[in-house]
């Protein structure tokens, strides 16, 4: 069994500008898969970025095991297995995958949208954490407020973050609710 | 066969994860030390990476280093976009063919020869660039040089540097004890909000004062949010100073009363180092410069300083530089309609929201509202593709590197108006001694402006930080056209409820005889009686277009009163 990861993106709320800067950095990197969404909360617009739950709903609930926890522990959807049926994110307890962008569905390859869906996840940019032990995924080294961190619960805890839902929420997803 | 398909592609191009990783770190990842997004002062740090054979993007450094807004993220896209303006072309039969450069420059020549040439340059240049450009214009007869900068920005450095404050760079921010933050700072400038957070980390009760008459981001974050009539400002300012028990010295001013803009005024002053950030936006108020001297000499009296969160990040160096040089302003150079019109690098009628002007030729990279109505279009390279000195946040004075080189055959802008001038039978311009481009400019103090009150629905328009300027650039961006391929139209509840508006309903938006769509968000923040539209965009900029005030030598767009129709 893959270990879990630590770090995780941790959204610290009373600082995010809602200025995107996270989606457009995804977008740009991961072509036609952007993996950090936005809703609007009230009057509030929040990033909705993957939780990488170490009980992953979307892993237990993808048909055809596109979703799965790879060597490092991250969890990821393996392109040219995704059927792109969308049980994933109708499995997500928090909405964080994402179907469309702006009324457009993601991950489509031909621009009618009408072939080779799949479904975009977010890998934590792999191909950035990787290379540098230090480095930290595109949508928290683009958030120019700070509100984005790649932090473990020891770092949130030392920095006074109080992660929304509590920590338990990656162990047990539903206890939020 | 077993295993993963991707491993026997005959290309090796599939790739697996573990595949794209070591391709993508190991071999095509480029650091590129230096470079920087020129879109705004914070001069964030960005990282080249190639993503193909000839495919360029712009990343975020690895490591988090303060960030990088969408507006720079896009600039990668712009260096392969499919639109990119590569080759001059002439307007004939309605319709584009392509044309060489003598042919635009013996085009440019005869017009100069009969009517004089105006060429306006976007100020957003390193200093190099402005240096060529204003050389050249000086050796070629019969053209002048104006230095284009966002109308309202111009007139609100102008304001600053009489006003006698230190700038502050983003990175100091952190150091201050108060905010007083007017218009949106945080979307012109999103790098400002950190140090902001980071100070009110360490001491919860740092005030943040914010005169914002649209409710924009940095509004959310007040301790002090300041009611303020739009186009007011001044006024609010003024009441604030009051507050603090600074005395400003303006002619003709009226302090008017607002317990709030006292309240926050008392707060102020008890800090020791406040920070004054401002943010000039389109069709806010005509009196610009007004605030800015106010702001300025607010944050001077208090021992503060003062961070201006322009649309590019030369801004101040250009308003500086084109003083001392003798440029024409803008005022002057668009009343002057009988000369030909050479605009290089900037969508000067997007950025007006004017139309039907006569364009003789107009360089850009990408298409915009300038080019649609040029007898000529030129390529031109983009702020990414230019290395030059730039003057960073009002003070830090930066080498730049270009993050590509541009494209074969595509011209910097001081190289295009060399090629232009030398056509017109300009001599090899002498180098003239350069004055100190980053010296601070003696201005006088401004006189205040009387500002009416508009009566119905008040348009604004706010500060996006996804556009840069009117997004003549990154407009393009195919990430903000899938997230908003209708501009945002910002309400109050109570007067969504009063028009029958519903969230997210495409509405029509009309003033000044013209009109778009847009599609309106429903937001207790914003405050009754304005409607706030993307002031990066140029077909909403239309609804509020400048004008100029030839009296004061002033470009300026007042607030106007809008319909809304469900």
């Amino acid at each position: 069994m893959p270990e879990v990861i630590e770090r995780r993106v941790l959204v610290d709320l009373d600082r995010c500008i809602e200025c995107r800067s996270c989606a457009a950095a995804c977008y740009y990197s991961h072509a036609d898969y952007p993996a950090v969404g936005f809703a609007r909360a009230g009057w509030a617009l929040l990033p909705m970025i993957c939780r990488q739950c170490k009980a992953a709903a979307c892993v237990a609930a993808c048909p055809v095991e596109a979703m799965v926890r790879d060597a490092s522990g991250v969890v990821r959807r393996g392109l040219f297995r995704c059927i792109g049926c969308g049980s994933c994110a109708r499995a997500c307890p928090f909405g964080v995958i994402p179907n469309e962008l702006g009324g457009t569905p993601v991950g489509c390859r031909s621009p009618e949208g009408l072939t080779g869906h799949q479904v975009a996840k977010c890998d934590l940019c792999e191909d950035r954490t990787a290379a540098d032990p230090d480095a930290v995924p595109r949508c928290v080294a683009a958030c120019p407020s700070g509100a984005l961190q790649f932090a473990d619960e020891h770092e949130a805890e030392q920095q006074h973050l109080q992660v929304v839902g509590g920590r338990s929420t990656a162990d047990d997803l539903f206890k939020r609710r | 066969m077993r295993g993963p398909s991707l491993l026997f592609c005959p290309f090796g191009r599939l790739p697996t994860g573990a595949a794209r990783t070591s391709k993508v770190v190991g071999s095509q990842q480029m650091l590129k030390a230096g470079a920087c997004c020129t879109l705004c002062p914070a001069g964030c740090g960005v990282q080249r990476v190639q993503a193909g054979p000839d495919v360029w993007r712009i990343d975020p450094p690895l490591r988090d280093t303060g960030g990088l807004c969408p507006r720079g993220v896009t600039l990668g896209e712009l260096l392969n976009h499919r639109k990119r303006i590569l080759w001059p072309a002439r307007r004939e039969d309605g319709g584009w063919r392509q044309a060489t450069m003598d042919d635009v420059a013996s085009a440019v020549a005869a017009a100069a020869r009969e009517r004089g040439v105006t060429v306006f340059l976007d100020a957003n240049v390193p200093c190099e660039q402005l240096s060529a450009a204003a050389s050249w214009c000086r050796a070629w007869p019969g053209a002048k040089l104006c230095l284009v900068l966002e109308p309202a920005e111009e007139q609100l450095l102008l304001g600053v540097e009489a006003g006698g404050a230190e700038h502050v760079g983003e990175d100091a921010l952190a150091d201050c004890d108060g905010f007083l933050i007017v218009g949106d700072a945080f979307a012109a400038n999103p790098r400002a909000s950190r140090g902001v957070f980071l100070r009110r980390t360490e001491q919860a009760r740092t005030p943040i004062i914010s005169i914002d008459p649209a409710g924009g981001t940095a509004a959310k974050f007040a301790t002090h949010a300041v009611p303020v009539v739009p186009g007011q400002e001044a006024g609010a300012l003024a009441a604030l100073a009051a507050g603090a028990g600074v005395r400003i010295d303006l002619a003709g001013l009226a302090v008017p009363k607002n317990p709030a803009a006292r309240a926050a005024g008392e707060a102020l002053a008890r800090c020791e180092r406040p920070a004054v950030l401002l943010a000039a936006e389109h069709g806010r108020t005509a009196a610009w410069r007004e605030v800015g001297y106010l702001a300025s000499q607010l944050a001077a009296a208090m021992g503060g300083q003062i961070a201006c969160e322009t649309a590019g990040a030369n801004a101040l160096a250009a308003l500086r530089y084109g003083a001392k040089q003798g440029t024409v302003g803008l005022a002057e150079a668009l009343a002057d309609r009988a000369a030909a019109w050479v605009v290089v690098g900037c969508d000067l009628l997007g950025m007006l929201g004017w139309t039907g002007v006569p364009i003789l030729a107009a360089a850009a990279a990408m298409p915009n509202e300038t080019t649609n109505a040029a007898g000529f279009v030129l390529p031109v390279a983009l702020p990414a593709e230019m290395a030059g000195t730039f003057l960073l946040s009002g003070l830090r004075e930066a080498a730049v590197e270009a993050v590509l080189p541009p494209p074969a055959g595509v011209p910097t802008p001081g190289e295009l108006i060399e090629k232009l001038a030398l056509a017109a039978g300009a001599g090899v311009p002498v180098e003239p001694d350069e004055p100190a481009p980053f010296e601070r400019l003696a201005c006088d103090p401004p006189a205040a402006v009387a500002c009416a009150d508009p009566d119905g629905l008040v348009l604004l328009f706010g500060r996006q930080a996804a556009q840069a300027g009117c997004g003549a650039l990154t407009g393009h961006g195919a990430w903000q056209q899938a997230v908003a391929p209708l501009p945002e139209l910002r309400l109050s509840e109570a007067d969504a409820e009063a028009m029958g508006v519903a969230p997210l309903a495409a509405v029509g938006v009309s003033a000044n005889g013209t009109s778009v769509r847009a599609v309106a968000h429903v937001s207790r923040q914003t405050p009754r009686g304005v409607a706030v539209l993307p002031e990066g965009s140029a077909a909403c900029r239309r609804l509020a277009a400048c004008e100029i005030d030839e009296s004061a030598g002033q470009v300026l767009a007042r607030p106007a009163v809008v319909e809304i129709t469900p």
